[in-house]
């Protein structure tokens, strides 16, 4: 039952696959297929980090209804092409060039987690809700601290801003894509083999300590390729804010089950699905008039809500 | 054997644990007993490992727990702790495989299964085995994470409170369970408990704790006199014997209290 729904559920994103590099194409293999390509590209691995980090971040917390964007990247992304545009205006698109913009965005989030896990580490496991505080402070602070950067730039600079901070799948370049699938390939490999310690993480801290599992240093790890994944799906796509929760909670409800080697698959399968369903519908029916995080939200909401309904409220 | 040995417990300038060197014998049924605040907890947190003494030493088998693999140490002493609240949708046996964890780490052997199968029969939880343990009573739930603790099948058993919130049944059946895996399975159970009674009679030996000091440890006739837990709760204790055994009598004690 549950591999059928599993099967069901992969051969439904195949065939959105599909349809979405074929339909209305008119078979144009110079131009259209491949710009749909690196856009297909983008939505498997914005699913594939969007999923994992959400999922396991909610294990790692204990706690349904967050997504690692509390702990603050994002705001350090929109703070860094703030600060771009203030100091560069419509320049910095140009001297940067979008790897060099990627590049710069991954590194910065990797060094910002990197303090920031030094930091809350120092002595010792810190209570996780203390990490949690510390992190959305964090992005308050940095988030006020974007605005005031906002307020010294020039109307046609904020334009450019407002399209950093929405998600879009339009601006991978093949460059950035092949160094996102590496990281991200690297991430599953190194964390594919733990997933049934995370099992034994969401029996709490106590439990999993008694059953033999190095709490700290499995956290440690997890929140490290969190972060990895996080900076790749931020830079590549933009900030998707808390799209995670209805993907995660979905994939639970779905998979009918918390075990990281099903919900994990599961998860990433429908984050890939709803993405180019929502870009389906951005390019065909609303001709780019809403936005595919929009949409996202709007149906993983909707899907959720009826999974709850269906299941009598034991999602 | 578990020993400790010289351990303090400090939180800033105040002082939890001190000078804690007890052991708790072999095969047998150990309560820890005391007041509110006596460090009962802590003591037993530490030997779980879940809690870094400031000082001293714990000794499983006359070496130190402090530098052990936690994967080793899964394989000789399991925890419970007062069983939290529970929002996963696992089923019993779902629940009893991750006693397995240690040796298994996630991937069930036949020696696995036939552990779960064990723990399951040992505890009568069979009706129960495909029931979701957040649909579960409280009793029934806290014998559902006993059995998780049971295919650990580790030597020492750590129990936090067990009876917690239980109806007197559960705790009576709790308390059998725990008597017999000490009688027929040769295993150590230590338990923080509260109801001096059911620590009287079930105990082998008993440690009684105030002010993050043990006060007095020995057998259940040493311990459990009128003097002793007058000194111990400040309460006036009667302390009958029946046909069924001791029992402690601290309900209405004369007078005022102190």
């Amino acid at each position: 039952m549950r591999a059928a729904s599993q099967r069901m559920i992969w051969l439904t994103v195949i065939a959105l696959a599909v349809f979405f590099l074929f339909f209305r194409s008119g078979l144009d293999f110079d131009y259209v297929i491949p710009k749909r390509l690196a856009r297909l590209a983008a939505m498997i691995l914005g699913g594939i980090c969007i999923a994992w980090s959400s999922i396991a971040f909610q294990t790692l917390t204990g706690n349904r209804i967050l997504t690692p964007a509390i702990m603050g990247y994002e705001a350090v992304y929109l703070l860094l092409q703030s600060l771009l545009v203030l100091a560069m205006g419509t320049q910095s698109l140009v001297a940067l060039g979008a790897n060099g913009n990627f590049f710069v965005s991954v590194l910065l989030m990797l060094g910002y987690s990197w303090i920031l896990h030094r930091w809350l580490f120092r002595n010792g496991g810190q209570n996780v809700y203390f990490v949690l505080l510390v992190g959305l402070v964090l992005t308050m602070v940095i988030g006020t601290f974007t605005q005031f950067v906002q307020l010294k730039t020039s109307p046609g600079e904020f334009s450019i801003l407002l399209g950093f901070t929405q998600a879009s799948f339009g601006r991978a370049e093949p460059g950035q894509l092949l160094v996102s699938a590496a990281l991200v390939a690297a991430v599953c490999l190194a964390g594919f083999r733990s997933l049934p310690t995370l099992d034994v993480i969401l029996l709490g801290r106590d439990q999993a300590i008694s059953l033999g599992v190095d709490h700290r240093r499995t956290v440690r790890l997890h929140l490290a390729l969190i972060a990895v994944l996080v900076a790749v799906s931020t830079s590549l796509l933009g900030p998707t804010a808390f799209m995670g929760i209805f993907i995660a909670n979905t994939a639970y409800a779905q998979a009918r089950s918390r075990r990281h080697r099903i919900t994990l698959p599961t998860g990433c399968a429908i984050s890939v699905g709803i993405f180019i369903l929502a870009q389906l519908a951005v390019e065909h029916v609303f001709n780019y008039k809403t936005t595919v995080g929009i949409l996202v939200n709007l149906v993983c909401g909707g899907w959720f809500l009826a999974t709850m309904a269906r299941t009598r409220g034991t999602a | 054997m578990i020993t400790t040995r010289n351990l303090f417990k400090t939180y800033g300038s105040k002082s939890v644990l001190r000078d804690v060197s007890v052991q708790f014998p072999t095969g047998a049924l150990t309560s820890l007993i005391g007041p509110n605040g006596a460090g009962k907890t802590t003591l037993l947190m530490m030997i779980a490992r879940l809690l870094d003494p400031t000082r001293g030493d714990i000794l499983l088998d006359g070496s130190s727990v402090a530098h052990m693999r936690s994967a080793d140490y899964a394989k000789r002493v399991a925890t419970l702790r007062q069983s939290p609240e529970f929002n996963l949708r696992l089923t019993v046996e779902e629940l009893v495989a991750f006693g397995r964890f240690p040796y298994s780490r996630g991937a069930l052997t036949p020696r696995d299964l036939r552990a779960i199968d064990e723990a399951i029969a040992f505890l009568s939880l069979d009706r129960l085995r495909r029931a979701y343990v957040d649909e579960l009573s409280g009793g029934q739930r806290q014998m559902a994470f006993l059995a998780m603790t049971i295919a650990q099948q580790t030597d020492c058993l750590l129990l936090d409170e067990p009876l917690n919130n239980l109806d007197i049944k559960h705790a009576v059946q709790i308390m059998r369970a725990l008597r017999r895996l000490c009688d027929e399975q040769g295993r150590t159970v230590i338990l923080v408990v509260h109801d001096i009674n059911f620590a009287a009679c079930y105990s082998d030996h008993i440690v009684a704790m105030k002010d993050g000091a043990v006060r007095c440890a020995g057998a259940v006739s040493e311990v459990v006199t009128e003097d002793c837990l007058r000194e111990l709760y400040g309460l006036d204790f009667e302390i009958t014997h029946g046909e069924r055994g001791r029992l402690c009598n601290y309900f209405n004690p004369p007078g005022e209290l102190k």
